[in-house]
């Protein structure tokens, strides 16, 4: 059961994860709370065109940089967008995902292996997660927590009642965007590695399971991360005797999701019970 | 000490005007209900005070100040139907929000803070309900949540936009005797209602207003057949 | 040589047909708020796609089936959960985009579609491709034509039209449906971002320059179509994705539509 996580490439790609599932625990709460699950799918499409101009300007090192750029300036538009009102919020958030998703596309579609690109954005690269892209997420984790820890009480607020948040004196569109930029940072920090279908799924799943059995934010947290951990763990772990025992290509990030998912599904009876 | 004072003002959002000509003048520990037909501009008032609604015209004072700096003496109390009532939180933890902007940024919760928030909550009778979810209680028991809430800020002044809407009668009499102790307290109260009947109960000064001011003084005068047919009819 | 044997004659004709679809149920979509919803359709349905490539069913017939089922998960999951109807799409979104994707993963070559899924590959699409958007047109047309004021009543105000006797559940079921029918016959032609840009994106800038139902769904039609050629145009002329061309246009549309009407007021 250790024995896999021993090889060096194991041990990396679980240490990933736990990282991940350290930010995506909390964040995913405030995903659920305040219906952000579209504005998580928008952000891991909306960093794409920034992966591309990064990966052009400056080779795979420029990818972190331009995923940053590109997710927290969809942070700062989805914000501006969702308070105008012109536009319903979920309109202007398709629009701006496959605006920023189809720049993309066009910028990579003039250079010729476009396809392999696009898979490895899809998929990530669980099993080849560098050392310094897990020192990279881990620098990510501490200012996403950081952030998080002074502004959970506020953002907790103004998700239960806007109103009287922003009567009590709060500024309703910078939490917003603080929200937003928690959700765009989490992206960028786990997008190169795991690829953008697990960070969807860990973003939105675990905490819809959470509250199935549980109403408090804190223990949704808990739960939330701690399910990523198991799943993670178990997902890796399947592939990897999938792969080295039965020759069957698992792909590691498909598994853990399904695993999310399936936990979702078996305490959707709890849920109704309560 | 006066808690409010609104002359000539208009309120309104994003430029265009919801109630005009308004003349109030809230003294410490004053009870004022807002009386009118629904979309009157009740709720627009009470908003414009804690600097949620536009003041288009006029001055308006809240402790002598704005209503933007103003409302940190002010609690404010929304209505309970307007929350979601699928949202993972306790009743205890929706009345510690009402602590949220003393304790500040990165201050942690103390205990001090605790407490506080489980006193307001006792104060309206809710003190065993802390730990059970807030979409599972009554909506009468929402409303005192929410009152709970406001007093655990530890206002000078509190806002309630319709407190009476689908509150049981038991709840209601809870809300009507918390409001009467603050008041005799010193705290200045102002209410938004649709019911002449309660208005006339609770508060010793009223409002009547219809899109703007109608009548300002003593429930007696205010709240007559002659004045009300006059503003609910224009 | 016919003039169908041409890939850009089949184009155009294609992007006409998909435009015209788009924008007639895109209207429902912006109205309704439903964009998340056919977000995840376009990528709950993947899995079925794949099973029936990997079995060698018609691959159109498999997205139907998984789409069906995912209307029902999500009317059934976001009744059970209360009103947070988002979490329960997003929970389904993200199994059939993994489920899609793991199942891919097990055949070889498959990064070309996966790729060709999400952008679409509209230079490809064929004479049978062009039959069944046409058919789908016909049907979908005629069903919103048909049903179009219990529709409007039920969507713009669920509680007055069940006091009038509307059964609200299956109205809002059959249009579940026609997204889901609409999503299915255009992902396999334009791939999912531009089905979802095609449909959300025009109806949105319509919506922005009437009130009225009737000319809001001219408007998007005409919208739709409109963006899907000038793109086509744009990517024939500067060797762009087409795809991802025809997705810029429709945002276009609504970009310049928000920037009119608001120097207008």
């Amino acid at each position: 059961m250790i024995e896999p996580f021993t090889v060096p490439f194991m041990g990396r790609a679980l240490a990933e994860i736990a990282l991940l599932a350290l930010i995506c625990g909390p964040v995913g709460v405030f995903v659920l709370v305040r219906r952000l699950s579209f504005v998580s799918d928008a952000l891991t499409h909306t960093v794409f065109p920034g992966v591309v101009v990064g990966f052009l300007a400056g080779g795979a090192d420029g990818i972190f940089l331009g995923a940053l750029v590109a997710g927290l300036l969809t942070a700062v538009v989805l914000t501006v967008l969702t308070r105008g009102g012109a536009v319903t919020d979920d309109a202007s958030t398709a629009v701006l995902l496959t605006a920023m998703f189809s720049l993309g596309v066009v910028l990579v579609s003039r250079r010729s292996s476009y396809t392999s690109d696009l898979t490895t954005f899809l998929f990530g690269r669980l099993l080849t997660v560098t050392t310094q892209q897990i020192a990279e997420t881990a620098a990510l984790a501490a200012v996403i927590l950081g952030l998080l820890a002074v502004g959970a009480r506020a953002l907790l607020f103004r998700a239960f009642d806007p109103v009287a948040a922003a009567a009590a004196g709060y500024r309703t569109f910078w939490l917003d965007l603080w929200l937003n930029v928690l959700v765009a940072l989490v992206v960028v920090a786990a997008v190169r590695a795991v690829g953008t279908i697990l960070v969807v799924a860990l973003l939105i799943v675990p905490a819809a399971a959470a509250r199935l059995v549980t109403d408090r934010p804190a223990v949704l947290a808990l739960l939330g991360t701690g399910l990523i951990l198991a799943a993670g763990y178990a997902g890796l772990l399947i592939s990897w005797h999938a792969s080295i025992g039965y020759g069957i290509a698992l792909t590691s990030a498909s598994t853990v999701v399904l695993l999310l998912v399936a936990a979702y599904l078996v305490l959707l009876p709890a849920g109704r019970l309560r | 000490m006066t808690a409010l004072r609104y002359t000539g003002v208009s309120v309104g959002y994003q430029g265009s005007p919801v109630l005009t000509g308004v003349n109030l003048a809230l003294r410490a520990g004053r009870r004022l209900a807002l009386v009118g037909p629904n979309g009157a501009g009740k709720s627009t008032l009470i908003r414009s005070v804690v600097g949620l609604a536009e003041v288009l015209g006029g001055t308006a004072q809240v402790f002598g100040r704005s209503p933007e700096r103003g409302r940190e003496l002010c609690g404010y109390v929304p209505q309970a139907g307007d929350l979601d009532a699928d949202f993972p939180v306790t009743a205890g933890q929706v009345v510690l929000m009402g602590r949220y902007r003393r304790i500040g940024w990165f201050r942690p919760t103390r205990a001090a803070d605790r407490r506080a928030a489980r006193d307001a909550l006792d104060r309206v009778g809710l003190a065993d309900h802390a730990g059970r979810r807030y979409g599972v209680l009554s909506g009468g028991q929402r409303q005192r949540v929410l009152l709970a809430r406001a007093l655990a800020a530890e206002p000078r002044m509190l806002l309630l936009d319709e407190p009476f809407n689908g509150v049981d009668a038991v709840s209601q009499e809870a809300i009507l005797a918390v409001l009467r102790d603050l008041t005799a307290a010193g705290t200045a109260l102002m209410l938004s209602t649709h019911d002449l009947r309660l208005a006339r109960e609770v508060a010793d000064e009223a409002c009547l207003v219809n899109g703007r001011q109608w009548a300002a003084g003593p429930p007696s005068e205010v709240l007559s057949d002659a004045t009300l047919r006059e503003a609910y009819a224009p | 040589m016919s003039f169908w044997d041409d890939a850009l004659h089949r184009a155009v004709a294609e992007v006409i047909l998909a435009g015209a679809l788009a924008g007639l149920v895109g209207v429902h979509v912006v109205l309704r708020r439903l964009s998340f919803f056919t977000m995840a359709l376009t990528h709950a349905t993947f899995p079925g796609v794949v099973v029936a490539a990997l079995l060698g069913l018609d691959l159109l017939l498999g997205g139907m089936v998984t789409g069906v089922a995912v209307v029902l998960g999500v009317a059934a999951l976001s009744r059970r959960t209360g009103r947070n109807a988002t979490a329960a799409t997003g929970v389904l979104l993200s199994a059939g985009f993994a489920l899609g994707a793991g199942l891919v993963a097990l055949r070889s070559g498959f990064s070309r579609d996966l790729s060709s899924y999400l952008v679409g590959s509209i230079l490809t699409v064929t004479t049978r491709d062009l039959l069944i958007t046409c058919g789908t047109l016909l049907v979908v047309g005629s069903v919103l034509a048909v049903c179009a004021r219990p529709l409007l009543f039920t969507g713009f105000d669920p509680s007055g039209a069940r006091a009038a006797g509307y059964a609200v559940g299956a109205w809002t079921l059959l249009l579940l449906l026609l997204i889901e029918v609409v999503v299915v016959t255009l992902v396999p032609a334009v791939g999912t971002i531009l089905a979802v840009a095609l449909i959300v994106a025009p109806a949105a800038a319509a919506r922005l320059w009437s009130a009225r139902l009737p000319v809001v769904t001219a408007l998007a039609v005409g919208l739709a179509i409109a963006s899907g050629l000038a793109g086509l145009y744009a990517s024939a002329r500067w060797n762009l994705a087409a795809g991802a061309s025809i997705a810029l246009a429709a945002t276009g549309t609504l970009l310049v539509s928000a920037l009119l009407r608001s120097a207008h007021r």
